[in-house]
């Protein structure tokens, strides 16, 4: 397993807690355990990698609520569900909010672990994408109002002399903010163009 | 309907006259007759004055029997029987009113007497009522008259010279008839025999018989020169069987063998030589009457002696009889013990009680011996209670029959003590409980049945949260060992790691062994157990089942066990059944409050007077003022599948642990329940 991501692990069972942990270490797989939703919630560091093996049933604040909070947060760090009573609607619930599994008690080693693998694999994921979004981002910081305004129009698609009539000037001088605004973006092709301005969330204008 | 009412006065005076008509005709004849049986008997020389004088006692006997109203009617009908009597003997005129005058004067007072102090018949039913007889007839009322009845002789021509003869012999003659023939009469006419016993009358007749042969041997012997020295012997023979008379038929025999002696001593004295016959007429007659007298009042007293005893007796008889069988019907057993002579007494039905066999000798052993040997000291001690000199004692046994059955007897007995302490005994009566301790035995088995459904019930809403509280234990057992495994499978195991998973293993175990072992206690049917326990105890066991509950609906636990040691005796399974409910019934009434609401506090109390008291508070709805007086009444429930037994079971439940269950609303809101139970004496020292 991913030797840099952590677990974190949430159950006010100091039993159950304890031999999560250690199937967890056993595994080689980096495992904090919270007895308590609260404590968790104060040590929690969004930035490091892994998922939340949470039980659903906790006294003071229970592992939906818990999910809540975090979403309020905007720390989308994927989570399992493990519950004693495995009612449909919980799990519904759980699983709508954006939970990876939804494990029942008494659990296998297996089925922890490969829901762990899942949610690590999508921690990893959401990681990639914020990544990526991010140096996109960046690079659109760059840009000036003019080659922004650009930007979108090319990718809706339209040719340089249709932008400079839309923009109110010469072809040319759109030639010049096109080829500046591409190396900045550092693309080449307007398709590439595209693909990174869909995934930042930027849209065309028409 | 007019008619015959009309008529009716008519008839009834009609019927009215042919009464006294009749009555008249009667007493008229009886009293001619009377005195012609007078004068067959005999009389004295002069043919007037009879010994024996049965008219008087005809007129006495029909005022008895008469309306007072219908008395002048009586001595109007004795006048021309009267006269036509006297006549015959050739009496004269003044000697016959003179003679009238005082035998209706005898007859009425006689009358008159015995109405004012023996009141109705039966005349001689008491011994009282006997004596005031003798004393009225036999000697008051003819010695007064006799002072006027000695003028009937002087009238006839008598020397008042023998004023004093005529008054005895005048004396003599009415208080012979009157408690002779007077008496027999009297008996006769109050007789109303139904079916008379044929061998009694037969026995009557030939006891009569009997005297009469009797009293002529006597006669016929004192006739003979060998009399002489036997005449007192001779006069005693006819007394065993008047005494046999009496014994046998009481008054009645007493009174009848005594006319007949009367009878036939009279008319013998008269009729020729006889027992007295050695003097002068007069004074023969007087011995006779004398003696008569002598005989008929102690005999007439003695019959009506035996016969008041008899009547005590039968009423004693009849009186047992009566109540045996009352308690019989109510299958009671009546019984009485003389502790100074060991004598026991007690009614026939102690034998089917104690299914002793129908011919089996009552006796206090004979009982004992029938009662189970573990409970014989019970019993022999309901029957002795001699430590408790008046008081009363109350003691249940059983009693083994001979086909097996075993049947509870109820015995109570108090003492009886008369004030010379010697004669005291001990009564009481056996009851048959069975069919009683058959319904306690069945309700004691129908609530503790009860007890465990409820249990079973809560334990059935609980279910839920009990699974996961054992899923808990096996999650951790399951992954601990999957992790040895795992640990196991590496290159360099750490052993100490893999003993610690070992170990929790082993920890897990005996935690889901203990949530079974207390669930099976708590599912357990089984008689309540009295032991030593802590309250505080009882309250931490059963929350370990509820935990997950509350966790899981939301509800915050506030817990306020007492540092004391609150130490009660009784059964831990019922208390924690109680526990269980009480905290089922707070989460229930916070389903629809706040999140932040939703808190019990339970609190444990080592309060004054030596109570424990143990309180669930809730936060929720508390209870509707109509509600308040029926919440612990048995199927009463607010909830909508709700049997309505929980706490009407938790009531009993902490009744029979001798404590209260009391449920109020809190000031502001929710309610409290509130256990009181006596606190533990032994350990009050231990708390502080």
């Amino acid at each position: 397993m991913n030797d840099t991501c952590t677990i974190f692990v949430v159950d006010d069972d100091a039993a159950v807690l304890k031999s999560m942990g250690r199937i967890l270490r056993a595994a080689n797989v980096e495992a904090r355990t919270f007895q308590s939703p609260v404590d968790f919630l104060a040590n929690h560091d969004p930035d490091i990698p892994g998922c939340v093996l949470l039980d659903v049933a906790m006294p003071a604040l229970d592992g939906l609520q818990l999910q809540n909070e975090l979403s309020e947060h905007g720390i989308d760090r994927p989570i399992i569900f493990i519950t004693g009573q495995g009612d449909i609607p919980t799990s519904v619930r759980a699983m709508k909010a954006g939970a990876v599994d939804f494990l029942t008690k008494p659990v296998k080693a297996e089925h922890l672990l490969n829901a762990i693998t899942r949610a690590l694999e999508r921690d990893a994921q959401i990681r990639h994408e914020r990544e990526v979004r991010g140096s996109i981002e960046a690079r659109l910081k760059h840009l000036t109002p003019r080659e922004r305004e650009v930007l979108s129009h090319v990718i809706a698609g339209r040719l340089n002399k249709q932008i400079a009539g839309d923009l109110g000037t010469v072809e040319k001088t759109i030639k010049v903010h096109r080829g500046r605004m591409m190396s900045k973006m550092g693309v080449r092709t307007v398709a590439d163009l595209v693909r990174i301005a869909a995934q930042a969330g930027i849209g065309p204008t028409l | 309907m007019s008619t015959s009412a009309a008529l009716a006065p008519e008839r009834w005076r009609l019927s009215h006259l042919a009464v006294d008509v009749r009555l008249f005709f009667f007493v008229a004849v009886a009293y001619y007759i009377g005195a012609e049986i007078a004068f067959l008997v005999g009389t004295l020389s002069d043919r007037i004055f009879a010994p024996f004088w049965p008219p008087n006692v005809v007129l006495f006997c029909a005022l008895l029997v008469a309306d007072r109203r219908q008395w002048w009617l009586c001595i109007l009908a004795a006048l021309p029987a009267h006269v036509l009597a006297e006549l015959r003997v050739g009496m004269g005129a003044l000697q016959i009113i003179v003679a009238f005058i005082t035998n209706c004067a005898v007859a009425i007072a006689n009358a008159y007497l015995i109405v004012k102090y023996l009141r109705e018949p039966p005349w001689f039913s008491t011994l009282t009522k006997a004596s005031l007889y003798v004393l009225i007839t036999g000697l008051i009322v003819p010695s007064v008259c006799a002072f006027g009845g000695a003028f009937v002789q002087v009238a006839g021509g008598g020397s008042m010279g023998h004023y004093l003869l005529y008054w005895t012999q005048w004396y003599a003659s009415n208080a012979i008839g009157t408690l002779t023939l007077g008496s027999v009469a009297l008996l006769w006419l109050q007789e109303r025999r139904l079916g008379p016993p044929v061998w009694r009358d037969a026995e009557a007749i030939f006891m009569a018989l009997s005297l009469v042969a009797v009293c002529a041997v006597a006669f016929e012997l004192s006739t003979t020169r060998i009399a002489g020295v036997f005449v007192p012997t001779l006069l005693y023979l006819p007394l065993p069987l008047i005494l046999w008379s009496a014994v046998r038929r009481g008054v009645r025999g007493a009174c009848e063998a005594v006319l007949i002696v009367t009878l036939v001593l009279v008319w013998r004295s008269l009729n020729g030589p006889g027992l007295f016959a050695t003097q002068d007429a007069e004074t023969n007659v007087f011995a006779l009457q004398l003696f008569l007298l002598s005989l008929s009042a102690p005999m007439l007293l003695l019959g009506a002696a035996i016969d008041e005893t008899h009547q005590t007796a039968r009423a004693a008889r009849d009186s047992e009889a009566r109540m045996s069988f009352a308690a019989a019907s109510a299958n009671v057993g009546l019984w009485e013990y003389y502790p100074a002579s060991a004598r026991f007494w007690a009614t026939d039905h102690c034998r089917a009680l104690f299914g002793l066999l129908p011919d089996a000798i009552l006796t206090r052993d004979a009982l004992l011996q029938a009662v189970l040997p573990e409970d014989r000291r019970a019993a022999a001690d309901a029957i002795r209670t001699a430590a408790h000199p008046h008081g009363a004692t109350e003691h249940e046994f059983r009693v083994g029959a001979a086909d097996g059955s075993v049947r509870w007897i109820h015995a109570h007995g108090h003492v009886q003590q008369d004030a010379n302490d010697v004669s005291m005994r001990i009564s009481g009566v056996f009851t048959d409980v069975t069919a009683r301790k058959a319904s306690e035995a069945e309700a004691e088995l129908q609530r503790t049945e009860l007890a465990h459904l409820t249990r079973v019930s809560v334990m059935g809403e609980l279910s839920g949260a009990l699974a996961h509280e054992l899923n808990q234990p096996l999650t951790a057992i399951l992954l601990n060992a999957q992790a040895a495994r795992l640990m196991l499978q590496q290159a360099d195991p750490c052993m100490d790691e893999i003993r610690q998973a070992i170990d929790d293993i082993v920890e897990e175990d005996t935690r889901a062994g203990e949530v079974i072992s207390r669930l099976r206690r708590l599912l357990t049917k089984g008689p309540p157990k009295t032991e030593a326990l802590d309250l505080n105890d009882v309250v931490r066991s059963a929350l370990r089942l509820l935990r997950r509950e509350l966790i899981n609906r939301r509800v915050r636990l506030d817990l306020r066990l007492t540092d004391d040691t609150p130490m009660i005796h009784g059964d831990s399974v019922q208390l924690q059944q109680v526990f269980l409910n009480l905290m089922m019934n707070a989460i229930e009434a916070m389903t629809a409050s706040a999140g932040a609401e939703r808190t019990i506090i339970v609190a444990t109390q080592v309060a004054d007077g030596g109570i424990v008291k143990l309180s669930v508070a809730d936060r929720g709805h508390g209870i509707a003022p109509e509600h308040q007086s029926v919440v612990l009444q048995p199927f009463f429930s607010t909830k909508p599948l709700g049997l309505g037994l929980g706490l009407s079971i938790c009531s009993t439940i902490i009744r029979s642990h001798l404590g209260e269950l009391v449920i109020t609303n809190n000031a502001d809101i929710g309610a409290t329940a509130t256990v009181t139970l006596p606190l533990q004496q032994a350990t009050r020292g231990m708390s502080q």
